[in-house]
């Protein structure tokens, strides 16, 4: 037996003196919040670790599939749209997969997330950890597969080499501000989902229902041309509101388009992130304390 | 190394005073969208029940306390509200030192991992430091008798296998203050053996133990004190033999209580009258 003290670390949250009065603050319980996450950066790194692994362990093509995924998604989409539809945009492949790709991280992450916190649940009743963590390295997971997702990026843009240019650099901000959004859904979600249980259900045709309202398959340009968004312009306000149509046409911009993405829009956007997950991360840790009661 | 723990009375390591938790049946009850709708739409009668309710409890430096009474007492929540894991919706709790339970075996293990990743994340959920995990990893193979199986991933474990790596990597730790719920309850015979000499081993070096069993020849060998709880209040409190026996005979009442009412035939001599 290795003599040590063993529960240094845990007790970072003094035991002493809990009790039932009083709930702290939101500014306090955010300052919780990224204090638990940085204190448990180590788990995070675990968790998202294990999730890897797994995911390569558990198929036969391993992480070949996180290549193959993106593209296969891209194809049906091509078919549909160029074969019914009947619509043709130059180099269209290329024009969908800037929004599938962060639409596949988004999607999976919000799933992923969904259960996270009770999926542990047998480890919640018997532990005091920082719950916060877990949705944290689900979308953090998320990341990984993104990254993994340029690599087909990087093969389509083979066929499509006049569109290389140097604004390919900035996704890593788009991601970024995408990252901050994705994380505010997966706390409201994981803490939800403890009280609902058939959020997922929910969520998930929630999920469609968004991706079709959203400018990935089209253009947000394209709804100008249609009779019902011509008679009522504040459709068209609001479909630009929606963040993934501020995120697809960034991606866009960078990707297809060869411009900048809308800066105004996207740092818009970015705020609003930040506002959106401060008021969730003090839901989450206000609902926190009756995680292992409901569990 | 120590993060600094307020200590008002040095003697005392866990002070639980006027504690009660309650449970709100209609969130803990686990619910669904579609039914919060339909209770919307209905009654909404608001049900609530207190699974610990006026309890105080003091357990000093160097005690090892004993909390003994039927199944849904209250018992396994009272050691959640100590290691905080459940915030007390009334009450002070008021705990001196660093706290640690013994998960009941493998709790949180992840199946598809090897036995050496799941040590090492359980370390991290403990909150341990990386450099003591990995420095422990060698001892906690050794005991758990893994072998070469601690690099396969944890579905081709034997139960036994996963009983003793879980108890192996929860009797790692070393705490101040030690919170076990039924951990001798696991294993086969002769890690059982094993596994009581290694608990003994801890509650000795702990400062102060807490622990919920069944098992009353342990309770009457290894505490000094014992607390009995019945449907969430304190029966009574003291030596250990003596609430031992209280117990067993409330046991004892309410078996033949329940045959009575089995039988559904007039009073049994068996019956106490009510208190």
């Amino acid at each position: 037996m290795v003599p040590f003290r063993a529960m240094s670390v845990t007790s970072e949250a003094p035991a002493a003196f809990r009790n039932a009065a009083g709930d702290p603050g939101a500014l306090r319980l955010i300052r919780e919040g990224v204090s638990d996450i940085l204190s448990r950066r180590r788990l995070v790194r675990y968790l998202v670790q294990a999730d890897m692994r797994k995911r390569g362990a558990d198929t036969v093509l391993g992480n070949f599939w996180w290549v193959l995924d993106p593209l296969l998604q891209m194809v049906v989409y091509w078919v549909f749209v160029s074969i019914i539809v009947r619509r043709d945009l130059p180099d269209y492949p290329l024009f969908i997969f800037a929004a599938i790709l962060p639409w596949k991280w988004f999607t999976a992450s919000v799933t992923d997330g969904t259960t996270s916190v009770t999926s542990q649940d047998r480890l919640i009743k018997q532990i005091q950890f920082p719950k916060l963590v877990l949705p944290v390295a689900a979308t953090t997971a998320g990341v990984v597969g993104f990254a993994f997702g340029l690599i087909p990026l990087g093969l389509l843009m083979l066929f499509y080499q006049d569109r290389i240019s140097g604004y390919l650099l900035l996704i890593p901000i788009i991601a970024a501000v995408q990252y901050v959004f994705t994380l505010a859904v997966a706390f409201l979600l994981s803490a939800g989902n403890v009280f609902f249980r058939d959020l997922g259900n929910v969520s998930r045709h929630v999920l469609r229902l968004w991706w079709y309202l959203s400018p990935g398959l089209y253009s947000l340009a394209v709804l100008d041309e249609l009779a019902f968004v011509q008679d009522n312009p504040w459709l068209k306000t609001l479909a630009a509101l929606n963040p993934f149509a501020i995120l697809f046409e960034s991606y866009r911009a960078v990707i297809y388009g060869g411009t900048f993405p809308d800066w105004t829009a996207l740092a818009l956007l970015l705020v609003g992130s930040l506002i959106f997950l401060g008021v969730t991360t003090v839901l989450f840790k206000r609902l926190e304390p009756n995680f292992a009661k409901v569990l | 190394m120590l993060p600094p723990v307020p200590r008002t009375d040095p003697d005392q390591a866990i002070k639980v005073e006027d504690l009660g938790v309650q449970y709100d049946l209609r969130f803990t009850k686990k619910t669904t969208i579609r039914r919060s709708l339909g209770q919307l739409i209905g009654r909404n009668t608001p049900e609530r029940f207190w699974a610990l309710r006026h309890v105080s409890l003091r357990v000093l430096h160097g005690e090892s306390l004993a909390v003994i009474g039927p199944n849904g007492a209250g018992k396994s929540t009272l050691l959640q509200v100590l290691a905080g894991i459940i915030r007390p919706s009334e009450g002070v709790v008021d705990v001196h030192g660093h706290v640690s339970g013994l998960l009941t075996l493998g709790a949180g293990f992840d199946r598809e991992l090897s036995g050496r990743d799941n040590i090492l994340l359980g370390g991290a959920f403990l909150g341990l430091d990386d450099v003591v995990t990995r420095a422990m990893l060698p001892s906690i193979i050794e005991y758990a008798e893994l072998g070469d199986f601690i690099d396969q991933p944890l579905k081709t474990y034997s139960s036994g296998m996963r009983a003793r790596l879980g108890f192996a990597i929860a009797t790692s730790v070393n705490p101040d203050i030690l919170l076990l719920d039924e951990v001798l309850a696991t294993g086969d015979a002769a890690f059982r053996a094993k596994s009581k000499a290694r608990v003994i081993e801890i509650v000795k070096a702990a400062k102060a133990v807490v622990l919920v069993t069944h098992d009353m020849s342990w309770v009457t060998e290894y505490c000094n004190r014992a607390l009995l709880i019945e449907k969430g209040r304190v029966i009574m409190e003291g030596d250990p033999a003596e609430v031992v026996a209280v117990h067993q005979q409330h046991m004892e009442e309410a078996r033949a209580r329940k045959i009575a009412a089995a039988e559904a035939a007039g009073v049994d001599h068996r019956v106490a009258p009510a208190r």
